[in-house]
């Protein structure tokens, strides 16, 4: 790529040539940052992922329609003024489960890899730095888990959950009379983080332990030790940082598939259940009808598309931007 | 002059799956105030592993097995991580071959080199970062309070090596030990780096232990050779009496494969052969099998090092039972 030199210039180069950097103090993030800014498709996907996260925490308060209220007499409209995605077979409005859909997914796969890259960090940290039988442990389970299919696995683990989850919520509900524990809206999302994070932790598990085993024996480490860096130091400002990259941009690139995890589970009836909107069971409905109402295909499919690219590219962007390395290549 | 580092019969090995590769054996040798060490060797001989066992940073697979290294009244080998610890980089500094990838590519220059001087010093972010300006410019890097908000990768090799040697001398060692710190730069930035290193030492009165393959770059720079072979010291000089009338059929073997600049032209002499595998300690001269002098005794008998007779006060040594002189004339 060719933008990668012209960052080059504007963060070092050509600060340092007018003076301006004399008592600014750089740091890895701040560079980074300027160099994902530089980054035009990143910037693109960073915009694309703000907008998805506004629109998932305020959206649903904006909707032009409610997006249960059904209307009989306008079903499957293709798209209109009054219905910019058209409706679908129920007369409902589909931009507005497009916005509700963005919530879930946004929720489902947020919460999915912070819990599961918080797991997979703590344990492959650990796997990482104390080796031997810990190592050999945590990798026989990482092993195990990775050798059952995903998709089975999540299935399984989800049909299993289900009734469980569905007496705890009956249970909740008998002693303590609230609402809430007769949606299933939560109740799915919390069966899907559990299954997913089941399924996804040892993907970051692998790859934090792997970082740090390399980055132990590099030059620099020794060096470090050479000179009298306290342990501490090392792994905070040495091991951990070599080791961030890769993880910040698996991360990234995790939101994407976490989303299209959720889709893919709801599309097969085991994620978020109707009349929930998320575009996996919307994608769902509309294989019904695609014939006479492409749009409640096209809606939602699009959407989901543009989010995992664009989360890719972020990655890809981050991926760019976080290693110093890569800068003068 | 006072003795500053004496090691005695120092033995460090490796183990790999159920086997030993004796990497260093028995090495005795003192370092004195003030004097520079030329530690010389091929690839393999135990150079490196010598000075890595002396601040016990060697791999896991190593083990120090015997010898002690005296320093300051102490044993550097008997102490504990936080006792070494405090020693490397405050009394011993040590830098490495290889520049480009010494340096922590994720952050800048000067918070790096504030590193050791907050650890050793326990001094605030901001006088160690002035500090760092000086260092810098102690080392010869123009601009230096610019330099410090670069990244590593920002510097040229031979920039990087000043980077290395200003945090090596950071905290003012007593010894800085030099593991061929030219290896990889070209060779005017080698000079400019030797030059370096020799001012420094008029500078800050350091004791300097370099270690090489290269007899021809540290010939003005050292003041006594030791030449390493196959994990022994095989001969230690004075570098005058090393470079005039070297004893130990390996050193002159070293010496025939150096270009003579002026002399006339002639064909560069190898040694033949490879060093032995360490695999055990051996029975016979670790050189016989490359030898040319060897005599019967020399494949029964490992040679201990002993200094020649007449060599008086310059104490030269030699690890051989042959007088090669007269076998040269012979």
């Amino acid at each position: 790529m060719t933008e990668k030199d012209i960052p080059q210039i504007t963060t070092s180069g050509l600060l340092n040539a007018e003076g301006l950097s004399q008592d600014r103090k750089y740091s890895l993030w701040r560079d980074a940052v300027a160099r994902l800014m530089a980054n035009k498709l990143a910037v693109i996907s960073l915009a694309l992922v703000i907008l998805l996260i506004i629109i998932s925490l305020i959206g649903p308060y904006f909707t032009p329609y409610d997006f249960l209220s059904q209307d009989l007499s306008a079903r499957s409209q293709p798209p209109s003024w009054a219905h910019w995605m058209g409706s679908d077979y129920l007369g409902r409005d589909v931009l507005s489960r497009v916005i509700y859909g963005a919530r879930t997914a946004t929720v489902t796969s947020f919460a999915v890899v912070a819990v599961s890259g918080f797991i997979g960090i703590i344990l492959g940290s650990l796997s990482g730095f104390a080796g031997g039988r810990v190592d050999t442990f945590i990798m026989w389970i990482t092993d195990m888990v990775m050798a059952v299919p995903p998709m089975l696995l999540a299935m399984v683990a989800s049909v299993a959950l289900r009734p469980m989850v569905a007496a705890w919520m009956e249970r909740m509900y008998a002693s303590t009379g609230d609402t809430f524990y007769r949606q299933t809206f939560w109740a799915d999302i919390f069966l899907l983080v559990t299954v997913l994070t089941l399924v996804l932790w040892p993907t970051y598990a692998r790859l934090i332990r792997g970082q740090i085993i390399t980055n132990k024996t590099k030059n620099y480490v020794l060096a470090a030790r050479a000179l009298g860096i306290t342990n501490s130091s090392i792994l905070v400002r040495y091991i951990i940082p070599n080791s961030l990259g890769p993880v910040v941009v698996q991360l990234s690139a995790g939101l994407g598939s976490a989303m299209l995890w959720e889709s893919a589970f709801s599309f097969l009836g085991i994620g978020v259940h109707p009349p929930i909107p998320s575009w996996g069971n919307m994608i769902s409905e509309g294989m019904d009808y695609w014939r006479n109402s492409p749009h409640l295909l096209a809606a939602p499919a699009i959407v989901l598309g543009v989010m995992t690219v664009a989360f890719s590219f972020l990655g890809d962007g981050l991926n760019d931007a976080l290693n110093p390395k890569q800068w003068s290549d | 002059m006072t003795v500053l580092l004496d090691v005695k019969h120092l033995q460090t090995r490796f183990k790999s799956r159920k086997r030993y590769i004796h990497a260093v054996n028995d090495v005795s040798f003192q370092v004195h105030e003030g004097e520079a060490l030329g530690v010389v060797g091929e690839s393999g001989c135990g150079k490196s592993v010598t000075m890595l066992s002396l601040l016990k940073l060697l791999p896991p697979a190593a083990r120090i097995e015997q010898g002690e290294a005296i320093f300051n009244g102490d044993d550097l080998l008997q102490m504990n991580s936080e006792q070494i610890r405090k020693v490397r980089g405050a009394q011993i500094g040590m830098i490495f071959q290889d520049p480009m990838s010494s340096l922590n590519p994720v952050i800048n220059i000067g918070t790096q080199l504030s590193e050791p001087l907050r650890a050793h010093l326990k001094m605030s972010k901001a006088d160690a970062w002035e500090r760092s300006v000086q260092l810098l410019d102690m080392v010869g890097i123009p601009e230096p309070r610019a330099r410090l908000s670069d990244y590593p990768h920002q510097l040229s090799g031979g920039m990087r090596q000043r980077v290395m040697i200003a945090m090596g001398l950071a905290c003012k060692p007593k010894i800085l030990i030099a593991d061929e710190p030219t290896t990889a730069l070209d060779v005017t930035i080698q000079a400019q780096i030797v030059d370096l290193v020799k001012d420094l030492r008029e500078e800050l009165h350091t004791t300097i232990i370099w270690i090489t393959h290269d007899l021809s770059l540290i010939a003005g720079l050292v003041d006594r050779i030791m030449v390493m072979y196959a994990g022994y010291i095989v001969e230690e000089a004075l570098v005058d009496d090393l470079y005039t009338d070297p004893r130990h059929p390996y050193t002159i073997g070293l010496f025939g494969s150096l270009p003579d600049l002026g002399g006339q032209q002639r064909r560069l002499t190898t040694i033949g052969g490879a060093p032995p595998n360490l695999e055990a300690i051996p029975t016979c001269c670790p050189f016989v099998p490359r030898c040319k002098y060897a005599i019967d005794k020399c494949k029964i008998e490992n040679p201990p090092i002993k200094p020649i007779s007449g060599s008086g006060e310059s104490l030269h040594s030699i690890a051989c039972w042959v007088d090669i002189r007269d076998r040269r004339e012979a």
